[in-house]
């Protein structure tokens, strides 16, 4: 049964989805499992029923005309022999969900590394005269490496760019198989995500716990650690559960075998342009802010404050600039 | 084995559905297995041409369809049925006469 569904569904691929075209599908469907059944009822083997089936079906050409798509259908040929719609087989989409961990592993730790790079000077502020200078000299290392991660990340998956840039589609198979993957990777998303979110908001505590100590440097230090390991986790898991997506988006409203993906996320939109900037630069603008003050005070042990004033001020930023549809 | 041709043919699939459903209401499968049963397993008509066939006549008021949720050996599943109008069965007629000179003409140039 299987097998003549999925034969369905390629013989449709091309087709655009229309409520005929869906009404065409589900009846043929449905005559076919009758014809099926029957062979089945008078002792044909599986394969031969299907084979039956398949054979004695006929050709799309004939439903055009009467389904009125023969304009539709022309219109998908022409596109097709110009742009043809590549198939992701199976293999294809393993490999491509592979690379995308790669992506995502490097992408996760490059950023990782830029936000612990701070940790460094940090660290070294109150040692003695050498170690001031390999402080900061450590910090451009981390960025350098990090930077050069994040950019790697963005070139690991260049043989895979077709799939951005070319139309293409999946077959069932293919899709219950990236369906399968996506539904074993959602726990290991779920604790990733739950985890870094749980590390960046406790973040904090070592300021707290340190402050009060001869080295309250060390406070600050760990935070940043804490951070970056927060962020690599979510980053991680993000960047690796689109991955997923992109392949099961790939089919669209032009391909009858069905979108298999969730429908794109509503975008967020914002009450005007300047608001949209705020929102998107306030993190980096605190934590300039914190790394400036807390640099030219040197008062560690205090500074840390701006983080939890600056996550409840953050609320009332996005909730002032958002628009939000009724 | 000769087979028939799908262009002959193709007039008249019309006038066989329209047959079967003068008797009684009926659905695709059905009507394929009757078509096929009545040409002694001569004819096989085609699923996408019996459904494109479907959506012409019923487009034509030919014929009409609607939903039932049982078939006559009382399972369950939600067929298609369709039947015949009053404008089919004129059709019907007509395309009955107009295969009745069809015949009489191509004979005359047929030898045995």
């Amino acid at each position: 049964m299987e097998t003549i569904k999925s034969y369905l569904e390629a013989m449709f691929a091309g087709m655009p989805d229309t409520p005929e075209v869906r009404k065409a599908k589900a009846e043929l469907f449905s005559m076919m499992e009758d014809k099926y059944n029957e062979l089945i009822a008078e002792g044909q083997s599986e394969n031969t029923a299907v084979g039956t089936v398949i054979s004695e079906f006929g050709n799309l050409e004939d439903l055009a005309e009467d389904l009125g798509l023969t304009k539709e259908v022309q219109e998908l040929h022409d596109i097709e022999s110009t742009h043809p719609r590549r198939q992701i087989s199976r293999d294809e989409a393993g490999a491509y969900i592979a690379n995308r961990i790669k992506k995502a592993m490097f992408l996760a730790l490059g950023i990782m590394l830029c936000i612990t790079s701070v940790a460094c000077p940090i660290l070294t502020a109150e040692s003695g005269d050498g170690m001031v200078i390999a402080g900061p000299a450590l910090m451009f290392v981390f960025i350098a490496i990090g930077v050069g991660f994040i950019v790697y990340s963005g070139f690991v998956d260049n043989e895979w760019k077709f799939i951005r840039r070319q139309l293409c589609f999946i077959d069932m198979n293919t899709a219950s198989y990236v369906k399968e993957k996506r539904k074993s990777f959602e726990s290991v998303r779920a604790l990733c995500i739950s985890l870094g979110v749980i590390i960046c908001i406790i973040c904090w505590v070592p300021c707290m716990l340190f402050a009060t100590t001869s080295r309250v440097t060390i406070g600050p230090a760990i935070m940043f650690l804490l951070v970056g390991i927060g962020v690599f986790l979510i980053v991680y898991a993000n960047s690796t559960a689109k991955g997923y997506d992109i392949l099961l988006r790939l089919n669209d409203v032009t391909t009858i075998s069905g979108n298999y993906g969730d429908p794109e996320p509503a975008q967020v939109k914002y009450v005007s342009k300047t608001a949209e900037t705020i929102v998107a630069c306030y993190w980096p603008v605190v934590t300039c802010i914190y790394l400036i003050v807390s640099f030219l005070t040197f008062r560690w042990n205090l500074t840390w404050i701006i983080w939890p004033i600056a996550g409840v001020a953050h609320r009332a930023v996005v909730i002032n600039c958002r628009k939000y549809d009724d | 084995m000769i087979e028939i041709s799908s262009d002959v043919i193709r007039g008249y699939n019309d006038t066989m559905i329209l047959f079967i459903l003068e008797k009684e209401p009926s659905y695709g499968y059905e009507i394929s297995k009757q078509i096929k049963s009545i040409s002694d397993g001569k004819y096989l008509i085609k699923e996408t041409t019996l459904y494109s066939a479907f959506t012409r006549m019923e487009k034509n008021g030919h014929i009409e369809s609607f939903t039932s949720e049982q078939d006559p050996e009382g399972n369950g599943k939600k067929r298609t049925y369709y039947r015949i109008t009053d404008a089919g069965k004129e059709y019907y007629r007509t395309k009955c006469d107009e295969w009745g000179l069809t015949k009489e003409v191509v004979e005359r140039f047929i030898e045995h």
